[in-house]
């Protein structure tokens, strides 16, 4: 999938793969590739501005979480970031099924 | 003197410079922001890159080719600076609105106390006071609405690209404010009955002048990066 089309759902791809628990950038960036199946085009460094701007929104908190000599930032998703999650999983739905009743019409 | 030896597959050459720490540099020259803010996102940012890097060498990529394609997963400085750029200077822009929002009706306690505690002349003094409280409010009023409009409503609502500009140039606005306030004063104070209140409330109004104008000042610098 392109990387434009990808961008206008990145929100909601974040979302989606915190929702298991909380993970730092990188391992956001390979739960969003592994999930994909490596299908999506897109630049994973874009990912670290879009996660400050859901923790701006109030969708995601962080906190630093020492790992050994490094320290990571972790993203945990909060209990606005659930339900913007389940509003985008509606709206997804509805728009793959109205696409895929045009595309596909029952014979 | 002994040659250096061939670099082990996957480990950087000692002699180099890094190109990690050389994209981090290139971001953090290119960005401009609040210094915590930045500092973390170029933290983390370059902390993914070598994640990537190490994944790559991980599996036996040479370590120039490997920070090639990590680069090229992960996009390049250049490609990453519109999109850290916007949020710091939204967060620099909300940075501005929060002194702006928090100084003004400080400051206007201050000059409404200084009125009622002195004699009843000194009327050009109070016209300029009403005046420069105006540009001061409504530059306050524009701060807290910028500060919503770039929260919690941000999920609802698209927030306006010039909006930081805005702010910025309001915050501008009420930073003269403030120092022809406390100019004016400070001036008044000294044959005033009531000069220890007002040489309190010039002073207040002096540091909140320099406070507002800084952070007006690297608002505009963020919106015109």
């Amino acid at each position: 999938m392109r990387a434009d089309a990808v961008r206008g759902h990145l929100d909601g791809l974040l979302l989606a793969v915190l929702e298991p628990g909380p993970l730092h950038g990188y391992a956001i960036i390979t739960a969003v590739q592994r999930r994909s199946g490596g299908a999506l085009e897109l630049r994973t460094g874009t990912i670290y501005p879009a996660l400050q701007r859901l923790e701006r929104l109030g969708l995601l908190s962080s906190s630093w979480d020492a790992v050994g000599e490094r320290r990571r930032r972790r993203y945990a998703l909060t209990d606005a970031g659930a339900r913007a999650l389940a509003t985008e999983r509606t709206a997804w739905n509805e728009f793959t099924a109205a696409i895929g009743s045009v595309l596909n019409p029952a014979t | 003197m002994t040659a250096p030896g061939p670099t082990a597959p996957g480990a950087r050459p000692a002699e180099a410079r890094d190109p990690i720490e050389d994209y981090a540099a290139a971001l953090t020259g290119a960005l401009r922001g609040p210094s915590r803010l930045k500092a973390r996102m170029v933290e983390e940012i370059r902390d993914g890159l070598a994640d990537t890097v190490a994944a790559h060498t991980g599996e036996g990529v040479p370590y120039p080719d490997a920070v090639r394609r990590a680069v090229q997963e992960f996009g390049t400085a250049d490609e990453l600076v519109p999109g850290c750029q916007r949020e710091l200077t939204i967060a620099q822009a909300r940075h501005t609105g929060r002194v702006a929002a928090l100084t003004v009706p400080f400051l206007a306690g201050c000059w409404f106390l200084t009125w009622t505690s002195g004699p009843g002349d000194g009327w050009p003094l109070r016209l300029l006071s009403v005046h420069l409280g105006c540009v001061a409010a409504a530059a306050a009023l524009l701060a807290a609405v910028a500060l919503t409009a770039t929260g919690p409503l941000a999920r609802r609502l698209p927030t306006p690209r010039r909006l930081p500009l805005a702010v910025a140039w309001s915050g501008t606005a009420a930073g003269v404010a403030m120092g022809i306030g406390a100019l004016a004063l400070l001036t008044a104070a000294a044959p005033a009955a009531n000069w220890p209140l007002m040489a309190v409330a010039g002073a207040l109004t002096a540091v909140s002048h320099a406070g507002v104008t800084a952070s007006a000042r690297a608002c505009r610098h963020c919106a015109r990066a």
